[in-house]
């Protein structure tokens, strides 16, 4: 392993930003990868997710030294500043880099900071972003697939997560690292996960084994895995988006990667003052739950869960 | 009159509610112009209060000028306007990145998707920004280069310092100027002044300048004498963007709204605990420095100033 600053920015009274890659295998070597972590300081799952490639990189690497095959590099995340503040976006101007890309090395500070991240990590075969979603909901892991005709959703089946969503790019993801490392050729993938602001392991650890199965299979590491699903391809067709009629205090009842039939209770709402009833959420079809608002105060109007239907088991893709 | 244009429960005992107040004749027609003045979507952007204020109250003066609909819409992220919070609370989304948005979506989305539902409709609107708390801006006109034709003699009309006609970027596609002008109502955005405050000047300026516009489409059928201000545009002439180079504090040299000579210089950025300066700024043509910094802290690629090149200098060469 080879651990190098790709590039810095200078802060007034901070110390300067640097944001590290780890590199493994030769420079050039085929295939490539590379992952990076988080661009927003509250994605703590995908922090640990990136931090523990890693470590598992370098450990297997130690122990067999043809264990690495092609050439990985990691780069754990982006925006340390944030991290270290608890803020999501750049802490000045509250900016999201993720939608700066590919960037503009003459431009504003988030866009500088695209334009080095993306020359740093756009010659690969194959790149993975982890990413947290931007709403306010906790998720199971999914691999999120850009349709920008460039896309060869096979790829994403590796990974052996559960389910593939095929999402048709809107005017934001065309500013996205994903969407932008696909135009320029690579094979790109969201491994999307858990819920901002805490650490959640055991869904956290499934990204974990997705990636280091995605390697083996892709031939970057010689590692045996075990075989896991091959993918259900979901749209944006297949997802049930269940919304509050009531606002107040959530109580969630069922939880997220959790098979539901049709009418069954999956959350209550209660007045926030004077403690009464004001919603039952009932869950108007069969399926899974794939994500779940992750707040116990809730607007009325509030995609309160997602549920992939059942009837997606049908879909042309699978 | 008042009218809930949307609604929704928050959690604990309040209402968040969109708002407009709508001046009309008493016979409408279909032929019947309609206008909305739309502000707010940016919680920390008030210099359109102060339009919408000065509006209202020439409209409850003449209300027998009244000939055409003009709604005015102060406050489309009423929370963000009341906590100086540029994104709509909770979600921290920029509701200007959520156009057209959607029922089914986020509740941010939903705002949205009830801002261009109640719009719709309209033959023109404006969208009245401040620039953020960063960047101090001449009162200026934004559009589309795929626009430009049908919108710049519109924008003319409000008598308005600068008309910025830029190319097409995908990302201000979820824009609500974007989300409008798609749907056939012609927008226009403006931008003035700078985050948090109210510039009088600016704020009455483009009230007379709005007034001029509904006269000459005939929503009202007093005529306004515009402000004497002639636009300039760039559809001849190039923006010049200035960005640090190094972190530090910006104090600038000039002020905004001159013209400036190329070499000449903007100002410094400061290292306060080396007590060097770290950068000079120089303007890189000559033209109209219509953009400063106006928050001191900058890091590399903060932006400086925005100089509108003066088109006489290219005709010279």
């Amino acid at each position: 392993m080879r651990e190098e600053v790709l590039f810095e920015i200078s802060s007034l009274s901070r110390n300067p930003l640097k944001v590290k890659g780890y590199r493994f295998g030769r420079e050039g070597t085929t295939p490539s990868c590379v992952i990076v972590g988080p661009m927003t300081g509250n994605a703590i799952d995908q922090l640990w997710i990136a931090s523990q490639v890693v470590r598992f990189l370098r450990q297997q690497e130690l122990a067999n030294a043809a264990f690495i095959k092609g050439e990985i590099l990691v780069v754990p995340t982006v925006n340390p500043y944030s991290f270290n503040m608890g803020k999501s976006f750049w802490p000045l101007d509250n900016t999201d880099i993720d939608v700066m890309f590919p960037g503009y090395d003459k431009g504003e500070t988030t866009q500088r900071i695209a334009a080095r991240l993306f020359e740093k990590t756009n010659n690969y075969d194959y790149a993975i972003l982890l990413e947290a979603r931007k709403d306010h909901v906790e998720c199971i892991p999914y691999v999120k697939v850009l349709q920008t005709g460039r896309e060869n959703i096979d790829h994403a089946r590796a990974f052996g997560l559960d389910f593939i969503h095929l999402k048709e790019p809107s005017p934001s993801d065309t500013v996205s690292l994903n969407y932008n490392w696909q135009i320029w050729n690579a094979q790109s993938f969201s491994l999307v996960s858990g819920k901002k602001g805490v650490l959640q392991k055991n869904e956290a650890n499934k990204v974990i084994d997705a990636i280091i199965r995605f390697l083996s299979q892709k031939g970057l590491i010689d590692y045996a895995t075990f075989a896991a699903s091959s993918g259900n391809i979901i749209t944006q067709n297949d997802i049930e988006a269940i919304k509050s009629t009531a606002a107040g205090l959530f109580d969630a009842l069922v939880p997220i990667g959790e098979c539901v039939v049709h009418g069954q209770p999956l959350g209550r709402i209660f007045n926030a003052l004077e403690g009464t009833l004001m919603q039952t959420i009932i869950s108007p079809c069969d399926g899974i739950v794939s994500c779940r608002y992750d707040y116990s105060m809730i607007f009325q109007n509030a995609i309160a869960y997602r549920i992939i239907k059942a009837e997606a088991a049908l879909n042309r893709y699978m | 009159m008042i009218e809930e244009v949307f609604s929704v429960q928050l959690p604990v005992n309040e209402t968040l509610s969109l708002k407009r107040n709508r001046f009309a004749p008493s016979d409408i027609t279909k032929a019947t112009k309609r206008i909305s003045i739309v502000t707010g979507i940016h919680g920390d952007e008030i210099e359109g209060q102060y339009v919408c204020y000065l509006l209202a109250k020439w409209l409850n003066a003449n209300p027998e000028a009244i000939k055409g609909i003009v709604d005015i819409y102060p406050a489309m992220n009423p929370m963000g306007i009341d906590s100086i919070t540029r994104g709509f609370p909770f979600y921290d989304v920029d509701l200007n990145r959520t156009f057209p948005g959607s029922t089914s979506d986020f509740l941010p989305a939903q705002v949205s998707n009830a801002i261009v539902d109640t719009v719709k409709g309209s033959d023109y609107a404006i969208d009245i920004h401040a620039s953020n708390i960063f960047l101090r801006e001449l009162p200026q006109v934004r559009i589309s280069r795929a626009n430009a034709d049908e919108l710049v003699p519109l924008a003319e009309k409000l008598g308005i310092d600068f008309i910025w006609v830029h190319d097409a970027v995908t990302v201000l596609e979820s824009t609500f100027s974007h989300a409008m002008n798609t749907l056939g109502t012609r927008t226009l955005v403006v931008e003035m002044g700078v985050g948090m405050r109210i510039t009088k000047e600016y704020g009455q300026n483009l009230t007379r300048g709005l007034l001029n516009l509904m006269a000459h489409v005939g929503i009202i059928d007093k005529p306004i004498l515009p402000p004497t201000t002639l636009a300039v545009s760039t559809l001849n002439s190039e923006v010049f963007f200035i960005n640090a180079s190094k972190a530090g504090v910006f104090i600038p040299i000039l002020e905004h709204n001159v013209s400036v000579l190329r070499g000449e210089k903007l100002g410094e950025i400061i290292d306060p605990l080396l007590g060097v300066v770290q950068e000079t700024i120089i303007s890189p043509c000559n033209g109209l420095l219509f953009t400063i910094r106006e928050y001191p802290v900058v890091y590399e690629g903060s932006l400086i100033a925005r100089i509108l090149e003066d088109p006489k200098e290219e005709a010279s060469v």
